[in-house]
């Protein structure tokens, strides 16, 4: 099928705002009077306040307001389970909490004030450790969670500090067990990994003479923002006005209030608008990571290598609070994907999300998937090798299959897994001979399944005749609004300038926002459903114009003609006319998709890499990446997020690591916590099975969280084929391969 | 204690009283309302913050706003000459050589200081130069691809 608009390689509609700076981030808002906001935070990773002292900081010039958990409502927060004070109320539970506010008159006079707060903390017993929380002797963080406001019934549990233990199960695990030859065990650990987007989270707060709020945050889902914000500060949402700025991008990380609300606080008592910004080093310290995620894995396989049974138990650090996980379970929705690709007839998966004293964990590109599958990719070629079989034939005899069920999700139709694996394979070094002395070439294989949720557009024809499409989606720079552009350009037969999208988030109730790969799918499909609406009306009001029947028109041209006559309306002349001679041509669609397509996505990478036995160094020589593809709808920003996720697979294997002790980031700029910078990029060969077969309008498929997945365990697995040493903690820096060389060779050389 | 220095950014002079420990990202974004420098890092790691300095590109959030007086800055909003963008602008978006912007201007700024020195740099050229600029987004390939564009466009702007 070919199309005018889809399957361009369009370059951004913001794309001149944000090459000459004249975009507006939140941190940019600059208003009259504006204050700014510090917080101080705690340096004990669990304590009792005691009492806190402010005098000093209140006298001191410059300072407008010093706020404690005295001065603001006693209400907790959080992107669903409200499980998290504003301020820390009587108790702090992790290094880097919240325990005062001030406001200044410039940054570096709050910073000042900060200094002279004074803290009297009494120590209570810490645990660190996900593992070390579950035990019964382990000080328990919430004592009162199963009270938390929205906290889920359904998935409480009796183990110490687990606020949320869900279970998915397919056929018998017993049953699958019992028709198993071989039985294996695995354990892997991965850590905390910060999102890494390069603008911290800003918020900025101004209250209107009248009580109105006027909000501007780094927040991917600004309608879901203002219901939470609503409910902390205790303003009905009508009065909260979420005004759009870009996002310096979300990686998932942006989806709570952060500092808004205490921003609405400073405002309320000074009068002026507030500004707080963290600073990276707050970001690393206070952020909402990766979730440190330990996965154990029992396989259950038959003589002929075939999978029969999968039992899995993800462990996630949630951290000391659960208020940054957005879903109903309060889990991580990745856990479920413990089975891989493989067609497994007999799974039980549990997935334990567990307090402890450490720096709570969030949502980070495609949350949960990478830590299962660098645990499930690494032992299927660990199985292979005990098995003595080859490891991509051990792959391929157990792919999923049409007609398969996958955990958490339906049963699929469409199943290209074999597909895309061989074109992986084709497209790399695999099937030549071994090369040289240390280098080595691994594989792995993911899917994920396509995002569900609500999405909310308001279609209107304007009076020149152009299209205006209001979205609650702010950019977040996964080129959403031009991708929704294209979709409704191409669904009206109009050139890409006479349609502008523009975003509002005050005339929309609800909407999830951007994330989990979703915006093309339910974002896509509603605004092409609103388009075709409006098409409608717009052929109805110019047969009126024309004075015939509907059935007389047709759009040709970007008018609407009547062929009988030859008589025809410009869209201008026809939003002149508007609908029933007054009001404007106008759609506002709303579309719930609780249910996702029977459908998923493949990933398939190769890594070919060398070891340098003398430092541990690893170099990545080739990468090839794989995808199962519908009709791609822009190939730029396609091959875009193809890229991005791929480097921060690369970062997550190789680089990546929040390191903590006893609670304590050590990692506290991004010189120590690095991420992958431009000479870390390996040669990249993309390859796109491309079948026009995808859920999403124009038989689309989801792109944003696939590369990122495999790349991890691609690079285990490569590590492992060159120089004969398995990891089961990621990332592979070099001196951990540098330590476990030394061993493996006895210590010599 | 305060000090009035002389700035010449974009081409306009500017004399601002500025505190000592004035940051010069800080006077550029707040003193002087030019908000498309951004700040990322805070320690010269990521680049966002990048302006050039008599030519030159620096990490301002590293710099005092004193260090920069009586100097010549050009910042992001400073590349493009009425409505004609540079070419080094222009070919981030056609080559998409961002996605959520937020290290695009350091990214032009240092960009357009490379194809000043360099006019037809090499791929290794290119890394060893944007070494110092971070981007999240990307990974790299398109900023490279972009660079390499902006080599073949007539250079605009100023
Ligand atoms: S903000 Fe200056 S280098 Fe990062
Ligand atoms: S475009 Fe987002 S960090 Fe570079």
């Amino acid at each position: 099928m070919s199309y005018g608009k889809i399957g361009q390689p369009l370059g951004r509609i913001e794309g001149p705002a944000k090459v000459t700076g004249e975009a507006k981030y939140t941190a940019d808002v600059l208003l009259p009077g504006m204050i700014w906001g510090k917080v101080l935070r705690s340096p004990l990773p669990h304590a009792k306040i005691v009492s806190i002292d402010t005098q000093e900081a209140e006298q001191m010039p410059g300072i407008l307001a010093v706020l404690t958990a005295k001065d603001l409502p006693d209400l907790l927060t959080g992107r669903l389970v409200y499980d998290m004070p504003v301020l820390a109320i009587d108790r702090v539970r992790f290094i880097g909490e919240k325990v005062a506010v001030v406001a200044a008159e410039d940054p570096d006079m709050a910073e000042d004030a900060l200094a002279s707060i004074d803290v009297e903390y009494e120590e209570m017993p810490a645990v660190f450790d996900a593992h070390e929380a579950m035990k019964s002797e382990a000080p328990l963080l919430h004592p009162d969670y199963r009270s938390y406001a929205h906290a889920p019934q359904k998935f409480f549990s009796d183990i110490p500090n687990v606020h949320s233990h869900v279970t998915w199960k397919l056929g018998d695990i017993d049953k699958g067990f019992a028709l198993a030859k071989r039985v294996f065990e695995h354990t892997f650990n991965t850590p905390a990994v910060h999102q890494g987007y390069i603008e911290p989270h800003a918020s900025v707060v101004a209250i209107d003479p009248d009580g109105r709020v006027n909000v501007w945050i780094s927040n991917k889902m600004p309608v879901r923002a203002r219901e939470l914000l609503a409910d902390v500060i205790e303003i009905p949402e009508e009065r909260i006005v979420v005004h759009l700025a870009q996002i310096g991008a979300d990686f998932g990380g942006k989806g709570s209030l952060m500092d808004a609300p205490l921003c609405y606080h400073l405002a309320k008592r000074t009068g002026r608008p507030v500004k707080m910004v963290m600073t990276y080093t707050e970001e690393l310290m206070a952020g909402n990571p990766r979730h440190p995620t330990s996965i154990f894995l029992r396989t259950g396989v038959t003589e002929e290598g075939q999978i029969v049974a999968r039992q899995a138990k993800v462990v996630f650090n949630s951290g000391a609070y659960a208020a940054f996980k957005p879903v109903p379970f309060v889990n991580i929705p990745g856990a479920k994907d413990a089975a891989g690709v493989y067609g497994t007839p007999h799974i039980r998966i549990d997935a334990y999300s567990v307090y402890a004293n450490c720096v709570p964990s969030g949502h980070f590109r495609a949350p949960g998937d990478l830590q299962v599958n660098f645990a499930v990719e690494s032992s299927m070629d660990m199985i292979a090798e005990d098995l003595g079989l080859d490891r991509l034939e051990f792959r391929k005899q157990n792919l999923l299959k049409d007609g398969d069920w996958v955990p958490g999700g339906p049963q699929l139709e469409e199943v290209r897994v074999a597909e895309t694996l061989a074109a992986a394979v084709k497209a790399s070094s695999w099937n030549q001979p071994k090369s040289q002395p240390n280098r080595g070439l691994g594989l792995a294989v993911s899917h994920r399944l396509i995002g569900t949720g609500e999405a909310n557009t308001q279609l209107t024809l304007e009076e020149d005749g152009t299209i205006q499409v209001l979205t609650p989606v702010p950019e977040v720079g996964t080129g959403a609004h031009t991708i929704l552009q294209q979709i409704v350009a191409e669904t009206l037969f109009l050139s890409l300038d006479q349609v502008r999208v523009e975003t509002a988030s005050e005339i929309f109730k609800t909407d999830s926002g951007s994330g989990a790969s979703r915006v093309t799918y339910v974002g896509g499909q509603v605004v092409q459903q609103a388009a075709g609406e409006l098409m409608k009306l717009i052929l109805a009001a110019g047969a009126k114009g024309l004075g015939c029947a509907e059935n007389e028109v047709v759009f040709e041209g970007g008018r609407v003609v009547h062929s009988e006559s030859d008589g025809s309306l410009s869209l201008a002349e026809v939003a002149k006319m508007g609908g029933d001679g007054k009001s404007a041509l106008r759609v506002k669609k709303s579309l719930n998709l609780s249910e996702g397509p029977p459908m998923t996505t493949f990933t398939a990478q190769v890594v070919e890499l060398e070891v340098d036995p003398e430092t541990g160094q690893i170099r990545l020589l080739d990468v090839v990446t794989a995808h199962d593809v519908g009709t791609i709808i822009n190939p730029l920003g396609h091959q875009g997020q193809i890229e991005g996720g791929l480097l921060q697979g690369v970062g997550f294997g190789l680089i990546e690591e929040l390191r903590m002790e006893d609670g304590q980031v050590s990692t506290l700029n991004l010189g120590d916590y690095k991420l992958p910078n431009i000479r870390d990029i390996p040669p990249l060969t993309t390859v796109l099975v491309e079948e026009e077969l995808g859920p999403a309008p124009f038989h689309g498929k989801a792109i944003g969280e696939s590369s990122i997945t495999p790349t991890g365990a691609a690079i285990a697995n490569a590590v492992y084929d060159a120089v004969g040493v398995r990891f089961h903690d990621l990332p592979i820096t070099a001196e951990k391969v540098y330590w476990a060389l030394q061993q493996h060779s006895g210590g010599e050389g | 204690m305060t000090h009035t220095i002389r700035l010449n950014v974009n081409g306009k002079e500017h004399t601002v009283e500025v505190p000592s420990r004035r940051l010069l990202i800080d006077c550029l974004r707040y003193d002087l309302g030019l908000t498309g420098t951004k700040e990322g890092c805070s320690v010269g790691v990521c680049g966002a913050c990048t302006v050039l300095m008599d030519g030159k590109p620096i990490s301002s959030c590293l710099a005092l706003a004193l260090f920069a007086d009586g100097k010549e800055i050009v910042t992001v909003e400073g590349l493009a000459r009425e409505d004609r963008l540079d070419r080094v602008q222009q070919a981030f978006i056609d080559y998409g050589g961002f996605q959520c912007g937020i290290c695009t201007p350091g990214m032009v700024v240092t960009a357009k200081a490379l194809l000043d020195e360099n006019p037809d740099p090499t791929v290794d050229e290119i890394k060893e130069w944007m070494m110092g600029n971070l981007c999240r987004c990307t990974g790299y390939y398109k900023i490279i691809e972009s660079i390499q564009g902006a080599t073949a466009l007539e250079p605009g702007g100023e």
